[in-house]
């Protein structure tokens, strides 16, 4: 599995830190045939900038969920009406994620919304 | 743009605000009073990923403002108005701000959520700033939330493809409605400006024929300056 997500032209020694090598459920899609994409949803790609570290939207917010996204930092201001460090917030929110994100699986991915200004 | 009025509304984007007491003094203690905000002389430690967690290209830092009602803004220093939430460097400390921060829909007031690469200030003068400027997109009430949500993820995703041109964004909560905006650093650039509207318009999802306006920091300055040489001589 580990092997099928360090394809590419992209050299391994070029992507900093953690998380070049995605844990796939044994459903997720082969790689696609953009070299630059990998399963999973996260894209490492070459640009006119160089090599950069790409997420798109969806993976993005499938990390959101993951445990380590969760705590409040430890150093996050309180601003009354701003930021809710507690923990009582902190399990509403998640609530709130979850329900929002049923809703946009549900909805699929495209029609998350359709903005009429 | 008709008048200095017009200019002025057309900015009112959640940047010129806490420039005001900056006008008043000179470049050199500028500075020096940046430097001296207690937020910038605490030493902090850098801010890197954690074990497991999935770095960014950048580090970024999100910033709050809110103007207190009823008080004439020019007695209002920079450091009264701006305040630093926090730096992060992967997506799971973003989210860690993220999901502990109001949405800017529910957010009350004139207030503003800015959210720059470590090291930038959301001001016009900064040195990654002051050659630049912005897209200012407008919404109706309601929608700022869902917008910026997926305006900064586009960023901090590096959807944009415009090398470092991108210094941040800014949803800015009024009034009668919202603006959301995105800065770079180069605005004589047409290509990067180009790329960054059809970026917008593709992550935003915007029908196509949303306006969308781009203004050079420099305009804004001018404008801002205008605006209150104006309030000044009418005897504040």
């Amino acid at each position: 599995m580990s092997g099928r997500c360090c394809h590419g032209q992209t050299p391994n020694r070029d992507i900093p830190g953690p998380g070049k090598c995605l844990a796939l459920p044994d459903e997720a899609p082969l790689p696609p045939g953009d070299y630059s994409t990998t399963p999973g949803g996260t894209v490492f790609g070459t640009t006119p900038g160089g090599t950069r570290i790409i997420y798109d939207r969806k993976f993005l917010m499938e990390c959101r969920n993951s445990p380590g996204a969760k705590t409040p930092p430890s150093d996050l201001p309180d601003i009354p009406g701003v930021t809710s460090p507690g923990v009582e917030e902190l399990k509403l929110e998640n609530h709130h994620v979850q329900s929002c994100e049923e809703k946009v699986s549900a909805a699929g991915e495209e029609e998350q919304f359709d903005m009429d200004i | 743009m008709n008048n200095k009025f017009d200019a002025l509304k057309d900015d009112d984007s959640g940047d010129h605000d806490q420039n005001e007491e900056n006008n008043t003094q000179k470049d050199s203690e500028k500075e020096k009073n940046d430097r001296e905000k207690p937020q910038s002389t605490t030493k902090r430690k850098a801010v890197v990923p954690g074990p497991a967690e999935h770095p960014l290209q950048y580090n970024y830092t999100f910033w709050y403002s809110r103007r207190t009602p009823g008080r004439p803004t020019s007695s209002q220093s920079y450091e009264q108005n701006i305040k630093q939430i926090g730096t992060f460097a992967s997506v799971e400390q973003f989210w860690r701000f993220y999901s502990h921060m109001v949405r800017p829909g529910d957010l009350t007031g004139h207030s503003d959520f800015h959210l720059f690469k470590e090291g930038i200030k959301p001001m016009w003068e900064d040195d990654a700033n002051k050659n630049g400027g912005k897209w200012i997109i407008r919404l109706r009430k309601g929608l700022a939330s869902r917008c910026w949500e997926n305006l900064i993820l586009a960023m901090l995703g590096e959807q944009f493809m415009v090398g470092e041109e991108i210094c941040g964004a800014v949803v800015s909560v009024r009034f009668q409605e919202d603006i959301i905006s995105i800065w770079n650093k180069t605005a004589s650039d047409q290509a990067t400006t180009a790329r960054i509207r059809d970026t917008l318009r593709r992550v935003l999802n915007l029908p196509p024929n949303t306006i969308m306006e781009y203004k050079t920091h420099t305009d804004s300055i001018k404008a801002w300056e205008e605006f209150h040489g104006l309030v000044n001589s009418s005897g504040r």
